[in-house]
């Protein structure tokens, strides 16, 4: 025989309400946790490679539109010098014209004539992160020697950049946060209801002597079940939208490219969704359901 | 577990209890009650003069708004939550309504006091069968309540209230929609469990019963409990 559970849930709205509710609220929040795991690892990732290196302008034309093609080989030899035997840099060599090129493809496009523009020589130095050069001394005595050279802390670039991506994080979270508590809301209107539609019933299993601990457990386990049913179903439908936002990210090309792969954690933390979800409705059934029998004797 | 361990400590205690509903006016007045252990009383009293709320302050339904209760050896006012749920399992109910939980067979309306206290699927089904064929109901067992008679209804509601055998059974005119043979049959069933030792108090209408019976009677009038003479016949 089996064994039927002693609240008729089958007979209240809850059963269409709550899986509904978190399918949508799990769909929405694994989409813009994917986009803030996405922004947060690539801001992390550039902000790892941009600190170890810094690069140095040497223009081939002045700002008149001359031509310094005479002086450019003594001023990228003096630059490369100083710049080598500077405490806290570990090296310091000249970018290719084609590697200047490659850098600035995202920008200007690929071009036959790209050779052509007036695009400066590129020193690329890379710094000691544990000992960090000076780098205001660093463009005093660079100006020094080769006054037209332009020393670049793509740090101080970028910040603008990171601290906008981190702000878009920030707001992610905060749209989380708000995703959680409308889902907690509903759990407890939800559980209200159902409360209300079974009060006989509760009332007449407590007078038995069913402990609130009896009675909480099947509301919370009720509405966990139904949550995780609705969470993964919106999860899962997440996943074809997440993969065609992977496919766009994985066609750009940049410096700015936006890390388009996901780590295992990262992919266990967006898997965690639906079931912290769960977790939550449960313990928002719970409370609710603990806080409404104290009214009863 | 709330179980008192001297077999002469009363079942119920009032001391000056007085209970009203809300802003009312009070429906129980100073009242003084001891319910002895393995006693069997019939409560008696018009419509209205406080049965019913008698013995849902006796099921901790109710709280006095005056008074003192200690049930078992305990005193309520003293309980925490969880210990006036281990009291309430130790008492049975039968509503003149049955309220029997209309998704639930027959079998699990009856087993739902032993799921409550936690009991052994395996041994739930033992004696939950027994006790439906003690009460005849034995070929009903999957019935859901709509599909019962009045007569079955009640026998599942006492089934109910005596499974886990309570050390309190309390009916609130468990014969009031049964004719005078069923209603004999009835007290039968209350008198099986008092020869166990259950204390039992049967709140009814029914003068026939009372004289057939002839237990001692607590009579309720307009919230008071007022001395009667002693039955003489006891047929029990």
């Amino acid at each position: 025989m089996k064994k039927r559970a002693d609240i008729p849930f089958s007979s209240d709205s809850s059963k269409f309400f709550i899986p509904w509710l978190s399918m949508f609220m799990v769909f929405i929040a694994t989409l813009i946790l994917s986009v803030a795991i996405v922004v947060y690892s690539s801001v992390q990732s550039w902000t790892d490679n941009i600190s170890g290196s810094l690069t140095v302008q040497i223009p081939t034309y002045t700002e008149k539109g001359e031509s310094r093609e005479e002086k450019i080989a003594t001023d990228i030899e003096m630059a490369l010098t100083l710049l080598r035997s500077s405490d806290g840099i570990t090296g310091a060599s000249l970018l290719t014209d084609e590697q200047v090129s490659a850098l600035m493809e995202p920008w200007i496009g690929q071009s036959d004539s790209m050779m052509e523009l007036p695009l400066p020589k590129i020193i690329d130095v890379n710094v000691d992160s544990k000992n960090f050069p000076n780098i205001t001394q660093l463009k005093a005595d660079l100006y020094e020697q080769v006054p037209e050279a332009v020393l670049d802390s793509h740090r101080a670039a970028l910040d603008e950049l990171v601290l906008f991506f981190e702000n878009m994080v920030n707001l992610i979270a905060f749209i989380l946060i708000l995703i959680l508590i409308t889902t907690a809301i509903s759990v407890i209107y939800v559980t209200k209801s159902s409360l209300s539609v079974h009060e006989k019933v509760i009332e007449l299993i407590h007078m038995m002597g069913a402990s609130d601990f009896y009675i909480t457990i099947q509301f919370a386990m009720r509405s966990f079940k139904l949550t995780l049913i609705g969470s993964l179903v919106g999860f899962i439908l997440a996943l074809p939208i997440m993969a065609l936002f992977n496919y766009f990210l994985s066609q750009m090309n940049g410096s700015f490219v936006l890390e388009s792969q996901l780590g295992i954690l990262q992919w266990v933390l967006l898997a965690s969704v639906p079931f912290l979800t769960a977790i939550l409705s449960f313990l928002t059934a719970y409370k609710t359901v603990s806080k409404a029998l104290k009214q009863i004797l | 577990m709330f179980t008192s361990n001297k077999l002469s400590t009363p079942i119920a205690e009032f001391n000056g209890v007085s209970f009203k509903y809300a802003t009312g006016p009070e429906v129980l007045k100073d009242i003084q009650l001891t319910l002895n252990p393995g006693s069997f009383y019939f409560m008696t009293g018009e419509s209205g003069a406080g049965k019913t709320s008698l013995l849902s302050l006796l099921y901790l339904n109710n709280m006095p708004t005056r008074g003192r209760i200690r049930l078992f050896g305990y005193a309520l006012d003293t309980l925490n939550r969880e210990a006036k749920a281990q009291i309430r399992r130790q008492i049975g109910v039968v509503f003149q309504d049955y309220r029997l939980l209309d998704h639930l067979n027959a079998f699990d309306n009856v087993a739902l006091p032993l799921r409550i206290a936690g009991t052994r699927e395996q041994d739930i089904k033992k004696h939950v069968r027994e006790l439906l064929a003690w009460v005849g109901l034995e070929k009903q067992l999957t019935k859901f309540p709509h599909e019962l008679s009045g007569g079955e209804k009640q026998r599942v509601a006492i089934a109910r209230a005596v499974i886990n055998r309570p050390r309190l059974l309390l009916a609130d005119e468990p014969t009031g929609n049964v004719d005078d043979a069923m209603a004999k049959r009835l007290i039968y069933l209350f008198l099986e469990l008092n020869k166990l030792g259950t204390t039992t108090v049967i709140a009814t209408h029914n003068h026939n019963l009372i004289k057939h019976f002839g237990f001692p009677r607590l009579h309720l009038s307009h919230g008071k409990i007022e001395p009667v003479e002693k039955n003489t016949s006891n047929k029990g």
